[in-house]
């Protein structure tokens, strides 16, 4: 082919190289800070189904549509579902994992505000998919 | 080159025919039909979805049916097949053979596909492409789904076929005097996709066949209740389906490879590190299905194990564009229609692989699995490179297909109006996925953000829809209409390179 | 050859593979409070600065190149493959 040098692809690799080490030591070590649920978690069983979410506080109480929590408590949702595949997502908390008939998936977080946050679902899952939503409400802890 | 439009025969002629050129010009035309048959779906798709409520599609069933057609077809049907008809043209010729090594397995292969064609759009299934189950098992309606599923069946058989005969044809039936290594690396991209191909579709012919007894009751391997696991279903179809991105988007590269010394007046900047990208990539595509299963409950152990295996693929595009880049440096471009589509995709294909990094990151996933981010990054690869690479070549096979030259300027226009109107809708869908949308929506509430957003990519998509229209319009006029080509330099280019003006293969009919 | 690939073998036992064991033996202790918000977003906003830094470098040199070496740039010159016709 044509004459020339390979140094400036081989700086380009290495470059890119180290970039992609960057990028997955980074998302390994936050990956390990939020996987890890804190050991006084309180658990909600969250049920997904078409088309609503139902709740489980860990005293038996049990909501539906609706989610009512502490602030500055921990929370453990064990999520799954009763038909079909449905992902649980309270995207201003940046909370979700998917719904899955037959399994129990788990993910945590603490709230630190109080407010209201809208619940959806993220998979695809049918009719009313688009409209499969619930309320999260965040109290001030008694 | 033979010119098949311009030499009249009777139709029946080519339809029958198993000559290499004439059944790449019925991929052509069935390929580029169902793009525009997809793209008006995108369009009804989008005009929903201008403002929160019911707009023009009735009903959410409609509204979901016509966005898994969509899907379905324009990678099917129109990506897929166009990759096909530009391998028939060309690869014979690269190879120096006087034709496909199997010709009647070739027309085979092509005409599994309208009928596959029919069975999706008649079926209209609304599962979404990815036919998830237990929905698609226990939910999705009949017989549209079982539809579906045949017509997927078939599809996949073509490509097999298909790929089979690419693979013959290059390694049996290229010239002796021609080494691999000295053959274009365009012929190199359909070797690649098409052992990937090979590879990776027979796990997804079997994930359909089980899906399908599932669907009849005569077996449970998806169906919790009957002990099936739904995951299960995820692991077949990404296994395919993650390799199956490459098969889309080699031949697309291979396009660009094409294209681009030819404009720039240079030979290709390294030819051998071409090579290693597309072997590179299609061992590696093999490594990192399970990133688009974060979300289903995978231990840390796999999403770390799947994440370094996506990151693994990067050097190899990386390469890829280094090549263009290096290849342009130094050279007196011309900028006619072709070259721009090219150097159009180079950019947003950068720009996809750099949002596909950001996906890879483990974490990212809790805030944009499922959302608009998703669709918004691979459309930028889908429609934003594959498309962009296989526009730039109908243009650039255009005189050499019709023996005409398609109207220069409006071609220029279609590919500003696409690049601008790809940035409006995609680069949005990005921000609207950071926002929470979540994706294959008929409705969502009435957010400000969402509704402005929403609008501004409605917005795009019809600049994207004036422009092939536009396209089009110039094509089909030119068919007929345009300045007859001159076939020794239709470019202007001043080379006397040209694959197709050495070809002199007769037919044999 | 053969002492590089002793020296990779060495390279991977001393290295890679207790990186490895470390990688994926974590998740087994359980956590602290933090808020996941901060954490993730703050991950992805650094991985934008630096999307971003090298996405203008790439585009830069993408424009330049495209400004710099079209036909009709003033200091545009024949390439020399042009003279035989042959690339």
């Amino acid at each position: 082919m044509s004459e020339h040098g390979n140094w400036a692809e081989w700086v380009y690799i290495g470059v890119v190289c180290a970039l992609l080490v960057w990028v997955g030591a980074e998302a390994w070590n936050v990956e390990r800070l939020v996987e890890h649920v804190p050991a006084d978690a309180e658990v909600i069983k969250v049920t997904g189904q078409q088309w609503f979410w139902s709740f489980e506080h860990e005293d038996g109480t049990k909501e539906i549509g609706e989610l009512h929590v502490e602030k500055g408590k921990a929370y453990k949702f064990e999520v799954t579902s009763k038909d079909v595949i449905h992902s649980f997502n309270i995207h201003d908390y940046v909370v979700l994992i998917d719904a899955v008939p037959g399994r129990i998936n788990i993910v945590w977080f603490v709230p630190d505000e109080v407010g209201e946050h809208e619940i959806q679902c993220r998979e695809y899952c049918g009719l009313l998919h688009y409209n499969m939503r619930a309320k999260l409400y965040v109290e001030e802890s008694t | 080159m033979v010119l098949e439009l311009q030499k009249p025969r009777p139709i029946w002629q080519i339809m029958f025919s198993t000559h290499h050129t004439d059944v790449g010009l019925l991929y052509l035309i069935m390929s580029l039909a169902f793009f525009f048959m997809g793209g008006v779906l995108a369009l009804f798709i989008r005009i929903e979805l201008f403002l929160p409520g019911p707009q023009i599609i009735a009903d959410s069933m409609t509204f979901n049916r016509m966005f898994t057609v969509h899907g379905t077809t324009l990678i099917f049907l129109f990506i897929l097949p166009f990759a096909s008809a530009v391998g028939n043209y060309f690869v014979p010729i690269m190879v120096r053979y006087k034709d496909m090594a199997y010709p009647k397995l070739n027309a085979i292969a092509f005409w599994m596909l309208p009928p596959a064609g029919a069975l999706v759009w008649l079926g209209f299934a609304d599962f979404t492409w990815y036919a998830q189950p237990p929905y698609s098992v226990i939910s999705a309606p009949a017989p549209a789904a079982d539809m579906w599923i045949f017509g997927l069946k078939i599809i996949g058989i073509s490509q097999v076929l298909g790929s089979i005969n690419f693979i013959v044809t290059i390694l049996k039936c290229k010239h002796p005097d021609l080494p691999l290594s000295k053959m274009p690396l365009m012929a190199w991209s359909f070797l690649s996709s098409s052992l990937i191909v090979i590879v990776a579709i027979p796990t997804f012919a079997a994930a359909l066949l089980m899906l399908l007894t599932d669907r009849m009751g005569m077996s449970g391997f998806f169906d919790p209740n009957v002990g099936g696991d739904p995951i299960a279903y995820s692991h077949l179809f990404w296994f395919t389906f993650h390799p199956e991105v490459y098969v889309l988007v080699i031949p697309a590269i291979g396009m660009m490879y094409e294209i681009i010394p030819r404009f720039s007046r240079k030979p290709i900047f390294s030819h051998s590190s071409g090579v290693f990208a597309f072997i590179m990539l299609a061992m590696v595509s093999f490594a990192s299905w399970a990133h688009h299963m974060y979300a289903t409950g995978m231990s840390f152990t796999e999403k770390t194990v799947f994440m370094v295996g996506t990151l693994a693929a990067v050097p190899a595009s990386a390469m890829h564009v280094f090549n263009f880049l290096a290849t342009m440096w130094g050279g007196r471009i011309k900028f006619a229609t072709p070259m721009m589509w090219s150097v159009g995709g180079i950019a947003l294909f950068f720009a996809a692989g750099a949002g596909g990094v950001v996906n890879s990151a483990m974490p990212l996933d809790f805030i944009t699995h499922d959302s608009y981010w998703v669709v918004g990054h691979f459309h930028l690869f889908v429609m934003g490179t594959i498309a962009f690479g296989s526009f730039g070549f109908a243009y650039y096979m255009f005189p050499y297909v019709t023996g005409r030259m398609y109207h220069e300027k409006l071609g220029q226009v279609h590919f500003v109006l696409s690049f601008v109107g790809a940035i409006l809708v995609f680069f949005t869908q990005h921000i609207l996925g950071l926002f929470g949308m979540p994706r294959r929506v008929y409705d969502y509430p009435p957010f400000p953000e969402w509704i402005a957003m929403n609008q501004i990519i409605t917005m795009g998509a019809v600049l994207l829809a004036i422009g092939a229209a536009i396209w089009l319009g110039n094509f089909i006029y030119s068919m007929g209409r345009g300045k007859p080509a001159d076939m020794e330099d239709p470019f202007k280019l001043g080379g006397k390179y040209y694959y197709p003006y050495q070809q002199k293969t007769p037919h044999h009919d | 050859m053969r002492s590089k690939i002793g020296l990779l073998v060495v390279f991977t036992i001393i290295f890679i593979i207790p990186t490895l064991n470390y990688a994926f033996a974590a998740g087994d202790e359980p956590g602290e409070y933090l808020d996941r918000r901060v954490v993730i977003w703050n991950l992805f906003f650094r991985m934008m600065v630096v999307a971003f830094t090298i996405g203008a470098v790439v585009s830069g040199t993408m424009v330049w190149l495209v400004w710099r070496f079209r036909e009709s740039n003033p200091n545009a010159k024949p390439t020399k493959y042009e003279e035989t016709g042959e690339w």
